[in-house]
């Protein structure tokens, strides 16, 4: 079977119509237990309030499970679920290093092959694991074309240590070690392409997505899964802690990030680009740098201000030029499309008369 | 409890041992139910908000019954009434308010074409009874409402048939006799409602006798005295009063010969009375008014009060109007008009803080007319009423219409009304209070806040154009066939569905999926309002995501 057919049917089986959420218990359950979704990951863990990296995972969660293992490299979203002795994971989980998730994952898949076990292996890791430290295992992973979805939670910065710059972090953006000041204006170098890197593996699928449109990241979540062999997905997963935005705001800053082209929503197979969220009414880049402290330089009266601001618009119009982010017609699955709600749901799962 | 493992793992969902609640911030999430903006401007008292929803899960029956849990007469007010609603709407701010009349006159006339029963039973034989006096809407609304209290009415009515200026007034290009009959009929016709017509309060029957043996009287006489007018002293021989022009055009199809005519005032009756004119010949019809025309600068107590599209339609026939003017002085010939001077006219503030009318000297021109017709309202007839009559209305001392222990006013009669929708809103309210009274207690109004625009998150409501009636075009447009149309269906549900849900869960799970916590529990797998959604406060960080997320402004932060 060529890798065309094979993808024509995998579009055809996990594509665009996103499935309900279903996990029906039968009996008398409390509540919680009746949710009518996998909890994968459960309540009580520790992140701060409004993470968006707790969100991301559980939503990846709540499509991926139950049959899944998960290779967790170090970070937030492994200290905040694992506070021995509880964790609130209810799949297999293991967590062994920060620079090994991919590595671990790829003997875990091994291991389930040679048992002639189905299990879908993950493996998740955060911004500083995945484009820094872990990135040379991945890309053995990939490589070696393990059956595996590699996750990575993008919060911009290393921030389970205390928001250290990554190779992720944005132009110009604060961190304890990319300061604004006298001499710089944040962070100097730009944020890594790494969905082209890792789509130049030539493998079936990379993809980005953002806690801000849950649909499309669901939808995302179950085209991965059906395809036998590597694939990632990195989701955009504000940090209110990192950024400096309001709890509140997670959503909206995400959101924001896509609609000015800054956080680009494409999804390529085999390397070239098949699918992009279009953006239906592009805003500029000012409304999601001013909910955010880590911007806050960026509005000072300062001459070199003004000028990074126009570097990140640049940059921002950049992306749209680069992926098509604008033009067409509305469409379903746009940014306005995909936000939208109705009674019931989400417009696709609404109740009809 | 706590289970220690031996090594370095943890059983799976554990750490819901560990109730993160108790590290929330000082506020958490709560559910509102705010009063939609709609519902707080309706002055039938309908709860929009709460139709559109049911019409959204494609309950259509049910939405008229909620519909008619406030107003019996939908198709009625679906027609004629200004929707002050719409003006309300929060979607406006949006792209374009609701057309909630559309589909309120949609759903009454499913009604009718359905014949869904009304949600009311027939009240024991020994159920107190309420005496009306007026069958217009306002007395309609109150015997229906009586029904709803388990209580029985009596309605005294002077002219030969129901309907009062709906049936006498409102011409049926506008309202179908047709349409009218059908819904009143069927509301006049529940068990416990009993109607005797050319009984005459001050003739046939007594305010004093009526409340020896009833409940309670309730007076919704509504207004039919002409108010003197003359303009400088002078009143030509032919004088016309507008409300009695336009009574006698729909006994008989006859207005007085004329070619140019000034009508002078600036609410429905000038408005029908011009547009009627106009269309049965006469050449030049002038509508003078005090009044301003809408516009972005015009404040709301100085916007002409007719129908929106009412105004629209009469532009579109060729009424000219002439805004923010007085008819100053008549020019006679003997006693016959041929001219009038009109003059500009505003009303600024006063010393004493109100405002007054002032004319603008130097403004003045003249008209050459064959008669002017003042359209300036009408007063109370008093007969029978001697003792309760107060500078010409009812004027009862609360919005409940509270005359004196049993008695009470309500609709125009009251003098602080004007329309069909305050009308039946009084009904309801009047009826309100004398049930409470009955039954020990006090009538309760609707406290809750409304919801503004602010508080909804538009993000998620893509754009929906307003939906638009179809109209006769000028040209088709006769005495008796009604101008604007029909939605239909399929449009009807369309527009349901553009409703935000102001204040009120449309469960969306917005709060559910967004919830980092996983602290928003739903019981349901198809949910369609609130009661399926629950805090689970053990877990929630009062992190006010939700609230920022929830589109429609049901979830709020509270302080602790
Ligand atoms: C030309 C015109 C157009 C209008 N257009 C609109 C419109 O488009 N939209 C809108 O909302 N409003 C409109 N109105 C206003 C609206 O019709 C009134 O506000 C409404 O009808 C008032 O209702 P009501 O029940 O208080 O009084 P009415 O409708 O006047 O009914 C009073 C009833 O009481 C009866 N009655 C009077 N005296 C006695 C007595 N002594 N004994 C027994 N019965 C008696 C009368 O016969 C009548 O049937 C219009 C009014 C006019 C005149
Ligand atoms: C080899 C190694 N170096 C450094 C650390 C310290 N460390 C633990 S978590 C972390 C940052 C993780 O950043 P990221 O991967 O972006 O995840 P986040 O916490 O931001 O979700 C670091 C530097 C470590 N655990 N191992
Ligand atoms: S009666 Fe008038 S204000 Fe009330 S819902 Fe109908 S159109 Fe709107
Ligand atoms: S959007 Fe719906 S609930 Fe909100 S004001 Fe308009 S009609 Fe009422
Ligand atoms: S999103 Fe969850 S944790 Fe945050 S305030 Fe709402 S219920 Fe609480
Ligand atoms: S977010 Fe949606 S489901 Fe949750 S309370 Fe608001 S309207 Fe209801
Ligand atoms: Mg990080």
């Amino acid at each position: 079977m060529t890798d065309a057919t094979r993808l024509a049917e995998l579009r055809q089986k996990f594509g665009r119509v996103p499935e309900g959420p279903s996990d029906p218990k039968p009996g008398t359950v409390s509540p919680r237990e009746a949710q009518p979704r996998f909890r994968g990951l459960e309540s009580g863990h520790r992140a701060c309030q409004g993470c968006g990296e707790a969100l991301a995972a559980r939503l990846v969660m709540e499509c991926a499970g139950p049959d899944v293992i998960v290779a967790n490299a170090t970070g937030c979203l492994e200290v905040f679920t694992t506070a021995w002795p509880q964790s609130a994971w209810r799949v297999p989980w293991v967590h062994s290093l920060f620079e090994n998730a991919a590595a671990v994952a790829s003997g875990i898949e091994a291991a389930m092959k040679a048992r002639g076990k189905n299990t879908k292996v993950l493996a998740f890791g955060g911004d500083g694991a995945t484009y820094d430290i872990g990135f040379q295992s991945l890309s053995g992973m990939l490589e070696r074309y393990h059956n595996v979805l590699y996750v990575c939670y993008d919060n911009e910065a290393y921030m389970n240590t205390g928001i250290q710059r990554s190779s992720s972090t944005p132009h110009a953006a604060t961190t304890t070690t990319s300061p604004a000041g006298k001499e710089r204006m944040g962070k100097r170098h730009l944020k890594k392409d790494l969905v082209s890197i890792i789509a130049a593996h030539h493998i079936p699928y990379a993809a980005s997505a953002s806690v801000a449109f849950p649909q499309d990241l669901q939808r995302k979540v179950r085209y991965a899964m059906g395809i036998e062999g590597p694939t990632f997905l990195v989701i955009h997963s504000p940090c209110p802690l990192g950024w400096k935005h309001d709890s509140r705001l997670t959503i909206d800053v995400a959101r924001k990030a896509v609609e000015c082209g800054l956080f680009p929503m494409v999804e390529l197979e085999r390397g070239s680009l098949s699918n992009v969220m279009p953006i239906r009414q592009v805003r500029p880049v000012t409304d999601y740098l001013e909910l955010q402290g880590r911007f806050r330089h960026l509005f000072a009266d300062d001459p070199r201000a003004e000028e990074e601001r126009a570097h990140l618009q640049a940059l921002a119009d950049y992306n749209i030029t680069t992926y098509g982010l604008t033009g067409g017609d509305p469409d379903n699955a746009d940014t306005v499309g995909t936000a939208a709600v109705g009674r019931g749901g989400h417009p696709a799962g609404r109740l009809r008369p | 409890m706590t289970i220690l493992t031996r090594s370095a793992y943890g059983e799976p969902g554990t750490s819901l041992d560990f109730k993160t609640g108790n590290w929330r911030s000082t506020e958490k999430p709560v559910h509102i139910h705010a009063k939609a903006p709609c519902h707080g401007a309706c002055p039938a008292g309908e709860d929009q908000q709460a139709w559109f929803a049911l019409l959204q899960e494609g309950r259509v029956e049910a939405a008229w019954r909620a519909l008619v849990a406030a107003n019996p007469l939908p198709g009625v007010t679906g027609r004629v009434c200004p929707h002050p609603c719409e003006t309300a709407c929060n979607r406006k701010a949006l792209d374009g308010a609701l057309a909630i009349h559309n589909v309120e006159r949609w759903l009454g006339d499913e009604a009718v074409a359905n014949g869904w029963a009304y949600p009311v039973e027939e009240p024991p034989a020994d159920a107190p009874v309420v005496a009306i006096i007026g069958a217009g809407p306002a007395g309609v609304s109150a015997a229906y409402h009586a029904l709803r209290h388990g209580m029985r009415a009596r309605i005294f009515e002077a002219a030969s048939e129901a309907g009062g200026l709906l049936r006498s007034a409102i011409p049926p290009t506008r309202l179908p006799r047709a349409a009218l009959n059908a819904e009143l009929d069927r509301v006049l016709s529940l068990p416990g409602i009993e109607v005797t017509c050319r009984a005459r309060l001050g003739r046939d029957v007594s305010v004093e006798a009526l409340a020896a043996d009833h409940a309670a009287v309730l007076l919704a006489p509504g207004c039919q005295e002409g108010r003197d007018w003359d303009v400088g002293g002078s009143v030509p021989a032919d004088h016309h009063e507008g409300l009695a022009l336009l009574k006698e055009f729909m006994d008989h199809g006859q207005f007085p010969a004329a070619q140019r005519v000034i009508v002078h005032g600036g609410g429905n009756t000038a408005m029908d009375l011009c547009r009627l004119m106009k269309r049965f010949g006469v050449g030049e019809v002038t509508l003078v008014t005090a009044s301003g025309l809408p516009g972005p600068d015009t404040a709301t107590d100085d916007l002409i009060n007719v129908v929106p599209r009412e105004l629209e339609e009469a532009l579109e026939e060729g009424i000219e109007i002439i805004p923010h003017a007085t008819v100053n002085r008549l020019i006679m010939r003997g006693s016959k008009v041929v001219g009038a001077e009109v003059a500009s006219l505003k009303k600024v503030p006063g010393t004493d803080g109100r405002k007054k009318r002032v004319t603008f000297e130097g403004t003045e021109r003249v008209r050459d007319v064959d008669m002017v017709i003042p359209c300036i309202g009408e007063m109370v007839d008093p007969e029978g009423l001697h003792s309760w009559i107060n500078r010409g209305y009812l004027r009862p001392s609360d919005h409940w219409g509270t005359l004196s222990d049993r008695i009470y006013a309500l609709g125009d009669a009251r003098g602080d009304r004007g329309t069909v929708a305050e009308a039946i809103g009084d009904g309801a309210r009047a009826v309100a209070a004398v049930a409470a009274r009955l039954n020990g207690g006090e009538a309760t109004t609707d406290t809750r806040a409304e919801l503004p625009a602010s508080d909804l998150n538009p993000v998620y409501y893509p754009p929906a154009a307003r939906s638009v009636a179809p109209k006769l075009p000028v040209s088709e447009r006769t005495f008796e066939a009604e101008i604007e149309g029909d939605i239909g269906h399929e449009a009807a549900l369309a527009e349901a569905a553009r409703c935000l849900s102001c204040g009120n869960c449309l469960a969306c799970d917005n709060c559910w999926t967004f919830c980092p916590d996983s602290a928003v529990i739903k019981t349901a797998e198809l949910a369609t309002d609130g009661s399926f959604y629950l805090f689970d406060l053990d877990y929630c960080k009062g992190c006010g995501l939700c609230a920022q997320e929830c589109p429609t402004g049901y979830i709020q932060m509270r302080p602790e």
